[in-house]
């Protein structure tokens, strides 16, 4: 250990620092110098050796090479750094970025969500039922009598005769009402089957949102007002609603629901056959007949069901003129939503 | 179901409402109107025009340049009809009128270079008949330049009516009239009955017996002698064309008439071609065949409900009549049948035939059994008249059992419970009153009613205020702007579903919908398929038993639009039989499960100036399937099981089990199964049974604080034997290390010639830390060398590099 050796380090430091372009080399110096085991930690170890005599006139020539060189490392190290970053602010930034990929629902689970945070806002419970279903269930608890005409306004797929592909969501109903008892508030989505011929306007298997509300005080006025409530959030309150009777054997009295039609404003077009009105859902008070079967008291109690085809609901918000693209499961359909 | 404006207005008075209004009030009343065409809305610009003269086109010899006179002015026209010729007086649309056939606007035409100004029309063209064979020729007496509307009787306001199944009696013009007569609070006028009858007497003449009382309670007859069967006169004719019906002669045309005045469906029978002159009413005890009217030869199952004169079959009952009692031309005598069958008969006959025809239709929904007799008279009434019959005396009316009317009550306070709107009393009685029910016991706050036979349909109070409601005016019920509900616990089934959704969507997963029902061959790829019993085609017969089939269909679809790199998933219920048979009597007989499917194929990275086109593999569908076990807290309670080749489905696979249950499974789909789709590239899945992931019991999430104290980090690198899996070095060193071995995970692996033949190098990186404390480096050595040394005792592995 002595002067020449500090002197040693010293000169190199200052030759290699001209040679120094980039943070890398920077790093390097650091690991040369610096470090834990650099050459300044290397002379310090040494200084613990020196004789008494030289210790104290080399430890300060030492302390003021390691502050020169830190000194100079860090104005370095800086103007390295922003010189880099001056480099940095040249590059092509007009180049392509790196996209995430972000999948989606399918527009029908889309649409579904939007009316069950609609109805769930509004005090309703989800709840779901199978697809393969009892004739019981789907028909018979429903009023349906066996061998009644109003059969036929369901084209339906049987498995055999006690058995069949449900054609509508309403069985969740008897399902829900026998087990548990009024207040009953549940809106029962999921899938339903009918045996008809695959076109545009029509496919073997479509969604439905069914609702059932049954209490000692529900009122037809009730079932409109709360209709109506959700067509304004959901559709937007730039059309006319209108409840116009029906039939369904499971509701008395029975009504369809129309929506003033989005093409032509309620003028009259093809869409809506000149009328200016599209339909959107069937809903009625709940049957008495229907309380029997599950053994409510019809006297006691009272309830409004509604219904809606989630298909028709999403063809008329987004303009989609065939059913099928929603089974077709074409990447760019499923893309677009 | 096709009903005139003008026909309705013969039994109530329609005088001073707009058409307008009539249209909406129907359909706001129930009875809606799906389509109509007001005539003299489409004809208003159609006039009577005289052809006074017709030249030969120069440049076409099938057209002809006519004169045509419009009372006003004389118009060059072209006409390509054959039976055109001076003198007629033909339908002329002017300049700016609109075919109702294919909806043109006539404008002035150039037609091979002579110039028209105007159409003559055909009957096709005007949408009045099909006839497009020529146009049309009319009356010469008529006034050219007259609008067709009043010279042609084009006034009438043809609607198309949704009838619902529960209203049988509006399936008829006197039916739709009694609901205006409600609406408009006019009233209804029946046509009146005036038979002159003659001296004979019907039972001279036929004799009816009813076998089957059940199935026929009730069958009247008239009998019309001396009739001359032909062509209908003008009105009844235009009545039954205005609804779509084809003119056949005035014996038949008079029973159509009088099905779609009442809605009693009418036979007409050559009283001389019934055997014994007889008729007999009763159901086949065997299969049997018959020939119906329009020649066919039908297969009547056993107790088919049979009209049968003394010797024959001569009619299904309710459905059709025979070939061999039909009215001919030659036709003297006849017997008009007027009667009421058991719905479920006539529908099952119906169903049993495949045959629906208009009488059918409406037995099936109920005819009034107290209105045969009217509609018989009516009808003889006629005939009579059109044909210069003459009505034998009296009727033959089998009627055991009177069906009487029902006694309704009404509460006025229900109505209000269940409407949540006050109407009048009044109002509510003379509605009902409209309707045809009559009031037969009256207090303050009931009323009750007998209920006419025609409205089978009404049989409780639910159904009085249906009907008043419905007349009364949906729209006129109040919509209430505020509502009460009960508090109390909210359930909802599909948010572990929709959770999921969530998840797949983030990890850039599409959302696939797809048909469940299936062909043979893909239902039968996997499980115990159900079929359904009256499929529409062989490609939608079966069930599907697993998601796995749709989704491959989806892909194959999408490589073929040219969309190849797919991530997709699917929430859906899947059906199995459990018995191994599809012979299902109860829910036990067969599972239907809520199943969730993640499939990926293709490029997971595309080339790009950045990157290197990458394809997806087996570790990109595992790490899926884990990053969503992650969120749902399923990651540490599932445990996996790998397998190869093993499988009809996967060339490697593995499951997903919740202690010995597998709950989900999945991998490389096999060469052979892709083929089966066209599918020619990679494809990994996995299906999870959703209803056991959704069964299984996770602890509430708790928050941990994230760690204040330093890890430990260590890393070795081994040469394994090939043969050697990382998931069992892992668990060893996992299970092996001391408790502050938090963290075991490979950061490299590789094979080369100078490890030596089958063998690998693995490297791990092992994580020590602890919540409570900063660990010293002794402890971290000694157990990290302690595990140097297991691991390699352990599997004969060689410490790297070290
Ligand atoms: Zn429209």
């Amino acid at each position: 250990m002595s002067e020449v050796n500090i002197d040693n380090v010293k000169a190199g430091f200052e030759k290699d620092i001209l040679t120094v372009k980039d943070l890398r080399q920077i790093e390097d110096i650091r690991i040369k110098y610096l470090s834990r085991n650099g050459l300044l930690a290397k002379l310090f170890d040494e200084l613990k050796n020196a004789s008494p005599d030289e210790k104290p006139m080399l430890g300060k020539s030492l302390n003021s090479l390691r502050n020169e060189i830190t000194e100079k490392f860090v104005s370095l190290k800086s103007g390295i750094e922003s010189a880099s970053q001056k480099l940095a602010s040249k590059i092509d930034l007009s180049l392509p970025g790196v996209e995430r990929t972000i999948g989606s629902k399918h527009l029908l689970t889309q649409t579904l969500d939007e009316i069950k945070t609609i109805f769930k806002g509004l005090g309703f419970s989800v709840f779901e039922g199978p697809e393969l279903e009892s004739d019981y269930n789907n028909f018979e608890a429903l009023n349906f009598p066996f061998d009644h005409p109003a059969r036929d306004m369901q084209d339906t797929y049987f498995i055999n005769k006690d058995f069949l592909l449900r054609t509508h969501t309403s069985p969740v109903q008897i399902r829900v009402m026998t087990e548990q008892k009024p207040p009953v508030r549940v809106i029962m989505p999921g899938r339903v089957y009918r045996n008809e011929a695959v076109s545009s306007r029509s496919y073997c298997m479509f969604h439905q949102v069914e609702g059932l509300y049954v209490d000692t005080d529900v009122t037809f006025a009730e079932l409109k007002g709360t209709l109506v409530s959700f067509a304004r959030l959901f559709y937007g309150d730039d059309f006319k609603y209108r409840f116009r009777p029906s039939f369904f054997p499971f509701t008395e009295p029975s009504a369809e629901m129309d929506i003033t039609c989005f093409l032509c404003h309620g003028e009259g077009c093809k869409v809506c056959k000149q009328t200016g009105w599209l339909e959107i859902l069937g809903c009625g008070m709940v049957d008495p007949n229907v309380f029997k079967y599950v053994n409510y008291d019809p006297e006691k109690y009272t309830g409004y069901a509604f219904g809606m085809g989630i298909e028709r609901t999403a063809m008329l918000k987004y303009g989609i003129d065939d059913i099928r693209v929603f089974f077709d499961n074409d990447l760019r359909f499923l893309k677009q939503f | 179901m096709k009903v005139s404006l003008n026909w309705l207005k013969d039994y109530v008075d329609l005088k001073n409402i707009k058409t307008k209004d009539i249209v909406e009030q129907l359909t706001m009343s129930g009875l809606e109107v799906e389509e109509f065409t007001d005539e003299n809305e489409v004809y208003k610009d159609f006039i009577i025009g005289f052809v006074k003269e017709k030249n030969k086109h120069p440049n076409a010899d099938k057209l002809s340049v006519c004169t045509v006179s419009t009372g006003k002015e004389e118009l060059q026209v072209i006409c390509g009809a054959p039976n055109v010729e001076a003198g007629q007086k033909v339908v002329f649309a002017p300049i700016g009128s609109v075919i109702p056939k294919g909806n043109f606007k006539i404008g002035k035409a150039k037609i091979r270079g002579v110039e028209s100004s105007g159409m003559i029309c055909s009957e096709d063209e005007l949408e009045l008949s099909d006839d497009h064979t020529g146009i049309m020729v009319l009356d010469k007496d008529l006034t050219a330049g007259q609008s067709i509307t009043g010279a042609l009787l084009l006034n009438d306001v043809i609607m198309e009516i949704a009838i619902t199944p529960n209203r049988s009696d509006a399936l008829s013009h006197l039916g739709v009239a009694r609901d205006l007569a409600a609406m408009f609070n006019a009233e209804l006028n029946l046509p009146a009955i005036n038979l002159s009858e003659s001296s004979k007497k019907i039972k001279d003449f036929a004799s009816i017996e009813v076998k089957d009382t059940e199935n026929c309670p009730r069958y009247s007859a008239k009998v019309v002698l001396n009739v001359e069967v032909k062509e209908s006169p003008e009105w009844l004719k235009k009545k039954l064309t205005k609804i779509g019906l084809r003119p056949i002669n005035n014996i038949v045309d008079v029973t159509n008439f009088v099905m779609y005045e009442t809605g009693q469906p009418l036979h007409a029978f050559d009283l001389d071609n019934l055997g014994g002159n007889k008729i007999i009413v009763k159901s086949t005890e065997e299969v049997s065949s018959f020939t119906t009217l329009d020649s066919k030869e039908r297969k009547l199952q056993p107790g088919t409900l049979m009209i049968c004169d003394g010797e024959k079959p001569v009619a299904v009952a309710g459905v059709m009549g025979g070939e061999n009692s039909e009215i001919t031309n030659s036709t003297k005598n006849i017997l008009i049948e007027s009667a009421h069958f058991n719905p479920s008969s006539i529908r099952r006959t119906a169903r049993s035939l495949g045959l629906s025809t208009e009488a059918s239709y409406r037995f099936e929904r109920w005819v009034d059994p107290n209105g045969t007799l009217y509609s018989a008279e009516r009808a003889a009434q006629l005939i009579a008249e059109l044909s210069g019959g003459i009505i034998a005396s009296g009727s033959i009316d089998v009627y055991p059992d009177t069906v009487k009317q029902k006694e309704v009550p009404l509460r006025f306070a229900r109505v209000k419970k269940l409407l949540g709107y006050e109407i009048p009393d009044e109002k509510m009685v003379e509605i009902l009153k409209r309707l045809g029910l009559q009031v037969i016991f009256e207090s303050d706050k009931e009323i009750r009613f007998s209920v006419p036979t025609f409205r089978p349909d009404l049989e409780r109070e639910v159904d009085l205020i249906e009907e008043i409601a419905r007349i009364y005016g949906y729209n006129n019920i109040p919509t209430i702007s505020k509502i009460s509900i009960s508090l109390g616990g909210r359930i909802d089934h599909s948010e572990f579903a929709d959770r999921i959704r969530q998840y797949a969507t983030g990890l850039g997963f599409y959302e696939m919908i797809n048909n469940p029902l299936q062909s043979e061959k893909a239902a039968g790829l996997i499980g115990e398929k159900i079929a359904l019993l009256n499929p529409q085609s062989l490609d939608m017969a079966y069930l599907r038993t697993s998601l796995i089939p749709g989704a491959l269909l989806t892909v194959a679809k999408n490589i073929n639009a040219g969309e190849k790199n797919v991530a997709l998933f699917e929430i859906g219920n899947v059906f199995n039989s459990r018995a191994g048979s599809s012979e299902i009597r109860s829910f036990e007989d067969f599972t239907e499960n809520q199943n969730l499917i993640f499939l990926l194929t293709g490029k997971k990275t595309e080339k790009t100036w950045l990157s290197d086109e990458k394809f997806v593999d087996f570790y990109d569908l595992k790490g899926a399937i884990n990053s969503i076990l992650f969120k749902i807290s399923l990651d540490n309670v599932l445990n996996d099981s790998y397998y190869h080749g093993e499988n009809t489905i996967f060339d490697f696979s593995f499951d997903k089990k919740v202690e010995n249950t597998v709950v989900g499974s999945g991998g490389k789909i096999k060469k052979e199964v892709l083929k089966q789709f066209d599918i020619q590239q990679d494809v990994y899945c996995f299906e999870f049974n959703l209803d056991s992931l959704k069964s299984i019991k996770t602890a509430a999430k708790k928050y941990a604080e994230p760690l204040k104290f330093p890890k430990s980090i260590r890393d070795f690198a081994f040469v394994f034997d090939k043969e050697v899996e990382y998931g069992e070095v892992q668990r060893f060193i996992k299970k092996s290390g001391y408790g502050l071995l938090k963290e075991v995970s490979l950061f490299d692996l590789f094979e080369s010639e100078a490890l030596g033949e089958n063998k690998k190098s693995m490297a791990f990186t092992l994580e020590y830390y602890s919540p409570d404390r900063t660990l010293t480096e002794e402890e971290v050595e000694k157990d990290f060398l302690n595990l140097i040394e297991a691991v390699s005792k352990k599997f004969n592995a060689k410490l790297r590099g070290k």
